[in-house]
């Protein structure tokens, strides 16, 4: 298994499968066999990401044992678990960062609005442009508000402010500052620095900083938000706040967020998959159900504290 | 002796070995600045105070300090003081003070005594094995105490009974150096305050590892000041002596400085200059940053974000380590056997410039290297999660966090190829001249390739360390070579430390950049 790498993986299959019916239930390969997971979440509509058959190695260590599991659009889906059960290796997994990781080595398909993400011809740019990402820790630039939220559109010549540009007149200046008072005002974090676009990101306090990433992520327009425990180095009332804003996100956007924190899942997400140790998905559905009314016994003693 | 069982949280009394103790430092202090003004010669054995040598008078403060020091640790071990000792003063400061007994019974049985090679070796392994063996199984304060109060007292003895005086001379055999005593009893002194003012220190706080500590920050600090002092004399020496004949002639209303103005005319009556030194030398140092840190900071690019950490990594660094310690006048051979001939065949401002460029790139690529290393890799995965190439990611997340570290590099690089001399004398050579090297405006366009030509470039042009060089050690003709040559020094030093100057300033520049 270790030796198959992504580009070996069959495309047929893949597009067979995402060609069904419109309410559609994930069988799994491994429903069967081993009846200990429940990974059936019958939702409308199309998914809009869809991963299936996924493995994924780190040397000879399997972080991800054969995950199948559809996401559906403009929700918020929860992945919780333990430590080092591959909830953020999975969530690297849909927008390929795991590529940047050394001796990583992803098997299986991964389909954003049916297409294989894992496939030799695709566009690192463009699907990460329509997957955004934030971190765990705030990671912004040592460059001024204004450079961080308008770094993505510049980069992907989206506005063009340079030297060059307002000598030939086509100047975006505007266009950036819509683009910048938008992001911001989605990240719920103008009010606090329309006065000091200028100054640098560095200045701002965690929380700040936090909802700066997501509003540079949010700057390039992406359709896929994926958040990897992004309040976990967060006070309170800053994680309150960045909570709030991921439930207003999910109105426009399919956010996907890791958590270490089963209230904060409870709280804003829409469905939740429980990941535990091995690297297993062993339950996704709604989550109140998953909650309320777990079918595993394993996510249940986890859910109630009962193991760790 | 007092090994309190419940040692005082707060110890706010200032006692009488306290008062001791600082007397031995503020003593030792003022013995050891003037014994290191000794050495350096600005005092000398005929300084007299209040009619007095002060050689004598450092002396007797010598030995009171050894019998203050003496007195310290007998008093903390009979329990006079309240002290808090451990149980040895460990192996490291028994073996230096065993090491110290051989070389003090050494010298004083041999040079003193007159004792033969087998009379002094016997003496002297003696007294340096009791001394080791006795302070490594003394308690600390007997044992940190009176090595140095013994030392200090026999110093200060030698000196006050004139036995150790400035017509004292040490031959040594095999060596054709003399000794003389206007340079040992300054070395005696200093070496003695020293140490005494070490275990001052100690007894001042009384002993264990607050005295550690506080004596370790006395040796380190007065190590700090010293290179400090030194740094400063050895600028203020070759101001002393640049600043008359540099300043010859100068006016600041209407400007005049011919020193730096003029160039080296023959002539007696206009005052010789070394503008055209100084403009060869900024030229060479241009030169070499353009060639230089380009190449270096590419390589650095690509070996720490492209370039898989494997064998040919590694041997890329053994490579640049090699390259950055290898002798400047092997760079100067180089570009004489490979670069002259290629490029006119003749010494030429361009060959210059390439060898130092050369020069500089090794140091600028491994300081590249540590810079962008230090740049935290959550600025390149926040970048690739925007969907940013890496080269996007590199040319502005990656460089601009690097760059002041780019930048030490760079100064630090720039200020050993201005004042290099070696490579200058094979590549470039440019005697005493009177006009600058025009490098823009020898630039010329012509029809073949390739198309520009720049004379300036391909002739030898004059620099200010090998003109040092020329003027003062290869007698080049000149009148009053060595006040020339102190003054091309002073300049010399002046611009390397403008360079300095630009180079900090723009780091500064840089980091506020970024932080603020």
């Amino acid at each position: 298994m270790t030796e198959t790498t992504t580009q070996d993986t069959d495309r047929s299959e893949t597009a067979g499968a995402s060609s069904d019916s419109q309410t559609r239930s994930q069988p799994g390969a491994g429903t069967e066999s081993t009846p200990e997971t429940w990974t059936d979440y019958e939702f409308e509509g199309e998914p809009k990401m869809a991963v299936s058959g996924l493995d994924v190695y780190y040397g000879d260590d399997q972080a991800l044992d054969d995950i199948s599991i559809e996401i559906p659009e403009k929700s918020v889906t929860a992945l919780i678990g333990p430590s080092g059960c591959g909830k953020s290796t999975f969530l690297r997994c849909l927008n390929r960062m795991n590529d940047r990781i050394r001796g990583a080595n992803v098997d299986g398909t991964v389909t954003f609005e049916g297409k294989n993400i894992y496939q030799e011809a695709l566009d690192l740019v463009e699907l990460r442009k329509r997957v955004g990402m934030v971190f765990q820790a705030p990671n912004p630039f040592p460059k001024s508000i204004r450079d961080n939220v308008a770094y993505g559109p510049r980069k992907h010549g989206k506005v063009r402010t340079d030297f060059l540009a307002k000598l030939t007149g086509r100047d975006d200046s505007e266009r950036e500052d819509e683009i910048v008072e938008r992001s911001l005002k989605q990240a719920a974090l103008w009010d606090e620095v329309k006065d000091r676009l200028d100054d640098n990101a560095l200045g701002l306090s965690g929380g700040q900083q936090q909802r700066l990433c997501i509003a540079r992520c949010l700057a390039v327009d992406p359709e896929v938000i994926l958040m990897d425990e992004p309040a976990s180095a967060l006070d309170p009332i800053a994680t309150a706040k960045i909570e709030d804003l991921i439930e207003d996100l999910a109105e426009d956007y399919t956010v996907v967020i890791v958590t270490h924190n089963m209230q904060q899942a409870a709280r804003i997400s829409d469905q939740t998959a429980v990941f535990l140790t091995g690297g297993e998905l062993v339950e996704y559905g709604d989550t109140d159900q998953v909650f309320e009314d777990p079918q595993s016994q394993r996510v249940e003693d986890y859910i109630t504290g009962k193991f760790g | 002796m007092s090994y309190p069982t419940d040692s005082a949280l707060v110890v706010d009394d200032t006692g009488t070995a306290e008062r001791l103790a600082s007397g031995v430092v503020g003593l030792g202090l003022v013995t050891f600045v003037f014994s290191l003004l000794g050495l350096t010669q600005i005092v000398t054995e005929e300084t007299a105070i209040l009619g007095v040598g002060l050689y004598d008078f450092l002396a007797v403060g010598l030995l009171l300090m050894g019998v203050a020091t003496v007195g310290l640790g007998v008093g903390s071990r009979v329990g006079v003081f309240n002290t808090t000792p451990d149980a040895t003063p460990g192996a490291v400061t028994a073996a230096l003070f065993g090491l110290g007994g051989f070389v003090v019974a050494g010298l004083l049985a041999s040079q003193l005594l007159g004792f033969g090679t087998l009379g002094w070796l016997a003496v002297a392994s003696l007294i340096g094995g009791v001394t080791f063996v006795g302070v490594a199984l003394a308690p600390e304060d007997i044992g940190s105490t009176l090595p140095p109060g013994l030392a200090a007292i026999v110093v200060g003895l030698l000196i006050v009974g004139g036995i150790l005086t400035p017509a004292f001379a040490w031959e040594p055999e095999g060596f054709s150096a003399t000794l003389t005593g206007s340079m040992a009893i300054p070395l005696a002194l200093s070496v003695t305050s020293l140490v005494t003012m070490w275990a001052g220190a100690k007894a001042y706080e009384g002993y264990g590892s607050t005295g550690r500590q506080t004596a370790a920050y006395l040796l380190v600090g007065i190590n700090a000041v010293a290179i400090i002092a030194v740094l400063v004399g050895l600028l203020l020496f070759i101001a002393s002596k640049g600043v008359g004949p540099a300043f010859q002639g100068f006016s600041l209303v209407p400007f005049e400085w011919p020193f730096v103005t003029n160039g080296y005319s023959f002539r007696p009556e206009v005052i010789n200059g070394v503008f055209p030194a100084i403009v060869g030398t900024i030229w060479l140092v241009i030169g070499a940053v353009i060639t230089g840190v380009p190449i270096a900071v590419a390589a650095a690019v690509f070996l720490t974000e492209y370039a898989e950490q494997g064998r040919f990594v590694g041997a890329v660094e053994i490579a640049t380590n090699g390259l950055w310690s290898t002798p400047s006048v092997v760079y100067g051979l180089f570009g004489y056997a490979f670069l002259v001939p290629r490029l006119g065949g003749s010494t030429s401002l361009l060959t210059g410039m390439l060898v130092l460029g050369f020069m500089l790139l090794p140091l600028c690529l491994i300081t590249s290297r540590e810079a962008i290393k230090a740049v935290p890799d959550e600025y390149r995965d926040a970048s690739a999660a925007l969907g940013v190439s890496q080269w996007e990611t590199i040319k502005s997340v990656v460089l601009p966090a690097a760059m002041p570290g780019i930048l030490t590099g760079v100064i630090l690089g720039v200020g050993r190829i201005a004042g290099e001399t070696a490579p200058i004398l094979l590549v470039m050579a440019g005697g005493l001249r009177d006009d600058a090297p025009n490098v823009l405006g020898s630039f010329e366009f012509t029809s073949a390739p390739p198309f520009v030509a720049n004379d300036a470039l391909l002739q030898s042009a004059p620099a200010l360390p090998y003109q040092l060089y020329a003027t003062i050690t290869a007698g080049v003709s000149a009148e009053n070579a060595t006040e020339f040559g102190w003054a091309t020094a002073f300049i010399l030093l002046l611009v390397v430390l403008s360079f300095y100057a630009i180079g900090i300033f723009s780091r500064l520049y840089f980091r506020r950049r970024l932080n603020s």
